[in-house]
């Protein structure tokens, strides 16, 4: 086998005439000698290596190919384990293989995607191993980018001149909102993440769900009927209405999150007739949603987190008040005490002494009902047993008068405690059959008569049988 | 004698059972901020002390048994809304 067998191509020959076998070693062919005059450039086979070697160097030494700009739009996308990312990039006449190498997938916050169209910078050069060339891509951007950005501050422009996004429109929130409305997917972890901090945080709320497409050039619609159907319902159990509405979409890339730009959408939100907190993408995405809502949260989560109290605050706060409650009603007791503990004193002055024990025995009376009544309410055990007071006598009353006109009103309210009162609320008074006051079951035996004493008149009873206690 | 606290002598403290936390809670401030003013006969103390005691067990035990109910918004055909409750795994996925 000689490498002079094959002549060098003649341009000028017709394309078809190339296909002939001229340097087959066809059988009975004789072999022609090679041209003396080029033998440098002679016909000679190389290797695989050695071809796609040459054509390396060939498209290395092209300026334009070492450093360009390529938009297309991302055809297939495949991941190699070791993280590279390789996809093909077309428009209607051409495709060209792409690689991004791992580290550069980190560097560039923006992911291929099929169907995408994107620009790319990189440089254009051969993969020896595969036999094909392919832009090594350093930087990615979604193509239009700078479109979007032009549409973007013009909506914004003009929503704002509207007055949309002004601080004095936003709402307050409802402290405690009892119903909260959710426009998300019903799909993904949105509604999930949010479920769970409400769990976590106000499980006293109750949440409605509207569900509606957060991508694609339907979501809009979607969106704002989401919004609408929220507005328009009311619980036919309870009358609520949603008081609040989280408007929600987990994280993605710009145009993933570009309904919640949609004019249509940010008027939604700024027309809402409750509040809307806007918790679209994550913690660096800002939308024109986000301007518009009465909040805005760093991410759906932190928007369910803004919608309610937390309840460890409320237990805590409660707690706090129901000590002031004890505290109050024990202070207010006391000031009771004191009152008809000064009457008692001004009674001394102003009665004979014959009329003044009677009064003052009266009055401590009275204290101890006050006390044994007051126990009882506040939870003590004891049994409240007694005798109810009489009316001050008239003669008594009318010299008591020029002592203050709130002692009469603190006696009132001891009258008012005496056992009568109690026995209103369903105690009895209980006596033997010498008028004494049974407190003890021990110190009763089958077969006694007893007076029992209701709030409205009572029983003439005989005991059965005596539970020790 | 006619007994003046006839009607707050019922057990059952009116309505506190249906009452949301905040109305609860707002009553339950109400209710200290006027026993903390003082002044009051002493039977108001205790009636407004026992309700007190009531709206705060009340809102402890809307704290402590609370569970999130979580509903989805149906639209039919006619346009009308219906609220149906997510099915229980879709409700405890959390």
């Amino acid at each position: 086998m000689s490498h002079e067998r094959r002549p060098p191509i003649d341009p000028e020959r017709p394309w078809n005439d190339w296909l002939r076998p001229t340097w087959d070693d066809a059988p009975g062919e004789p072999s022609r000698p090679a041209p003396t005059s080029a033998p440098a450039l002679g016909p000679r086979i190389r290797s695989v290596a050695e071809v796609t070697r040459e054509i390396k160097d060939r498209l290395r030494a092209v300026p334009a190919l070492r450093d360009l700009w390529v938009e297309g739009e991302v055809g297939q996308v495949s991941m190699s384990a070791a993280g590279h990312c390789y996809f093909t990039l077309k428009d209607d006449r051409a495709q060209l293989r792409a690689v991004i190498f791992r580290d550069e997938r980190r560097a560039i916050p923006f992911e291929p995607r099929t169907g995408l169209r994107i620009v790319a910078h990189g440089r254009v050069d051969v993969f020896e191993q595969q036999g094909h060339y392919q832009l090594y891509v350093d930087m990615l951007q979604p193509a239009g980018l700078g479109d979007l950005a032009l549409r973007l501050e013009a909506i914004k422009a003009r929503l704002a001149a509207e007055g949309l996004f002004e601080a004095a429109r936003k709402r307050p929130l409802p402290v405690w909102p009892r119903l909260i409305g959710v426009a998300t997917s019903a799909q993904g972890a949105v509604i999930h993440d949010i479920s769970r901090v409400l769990e976590r945080r106000w499980p006293l709320a109750r949440v409605v769900l509207s569900p509606c497409l957060v991508q694609g050039e339907a979501a809009p619609i979607s969106i704002v009927a989401a919004l609408r159907r929220l507005a328009a319902w009311r619980d036919p159990a309870t009358g609520l209405r949603p008081e609040v509405v989280i408007l929600a979409r987990g994280g993605g890339s710009l145009e993933d999150l570009w309904p919640f730009n949609d004019e249509r959408v940010v008027r939604a939100v700024a027309s809402h007739p409750v509040p809307v907190i806007s918790g679209v993408g994550h913690e660096t995405d800002v939308t024109l949603t986000d301007f518009a809502a009465d909040l805005r949260a760093a991410t759906p989560s932190v928007a369910a987190e803004l919608a309610v109290p937390a309840r460890h605050d409320q237990a805590v706060a409660l707690r706090a008040l129901r000590a002031r409650l004890d505290a109050g009603t024990q202070r207010s007791l006391r000031h009771a005490r004191d009152a008809v503990t000064a009457e008692g004193r001004a009674l001394d002055h102003l009665h004979p002494a014959a009329v003044l024990a009677g009064e003052r025995e009266r009055v401590g009376l009275l204290l101890d009902r006050a006390r044994v009544a007051m126990d009882a309410r506040l939870g003590s055990a004891r049994t409240v047993l007694g005798r109810a007071g009489e009316r001050l006598p008239v003669a008594a009353r009318g010299r008591v008068v020029r002592a203050s006109t709130s002692l009469h009103a603190a006696r009132a309210s001891l009258m008012a405690l005496g056992p009568y009162a109690t026995l209103e609320r369903g105690y009895a008074i209980v006596r033997d059959e010498r008028g004494g006051l049974l407190r003890d079951a021990s110190t009763v035996a089958p077969g006694m008569l007893v007076d029992v004493r209701l709030a409205r008149g009572g029983l003439d009873a005989r005991v059965e049988h005596v539970r020790d206690s | 004698m006619t007994d003046p606290v006839g009607s707050a002598a019922p057990t059952e403290p009116a309505g506190v059972a249906e009452m949301p936390f905040d109305a609860a809670l707002a009553e339950l401030q109400g209710v200290v901020s006027r026993l903390e003013q003082g002044n009051l006969p002493l039977e108001e103390s205790i009636a407004l002390y026992e309700r007190g005691v009531a709206l705060h067990e009340h809102c402890a035990r809307l704290l402590t048994d609370a569970e999130l109910r979580v509903q989805r918004l149906v639209e039919s055909a006619g346009g009308a809304l219906r609220a149906l409750d997510l099915t229980p795994d879709d409700a405890e996925d959390a």
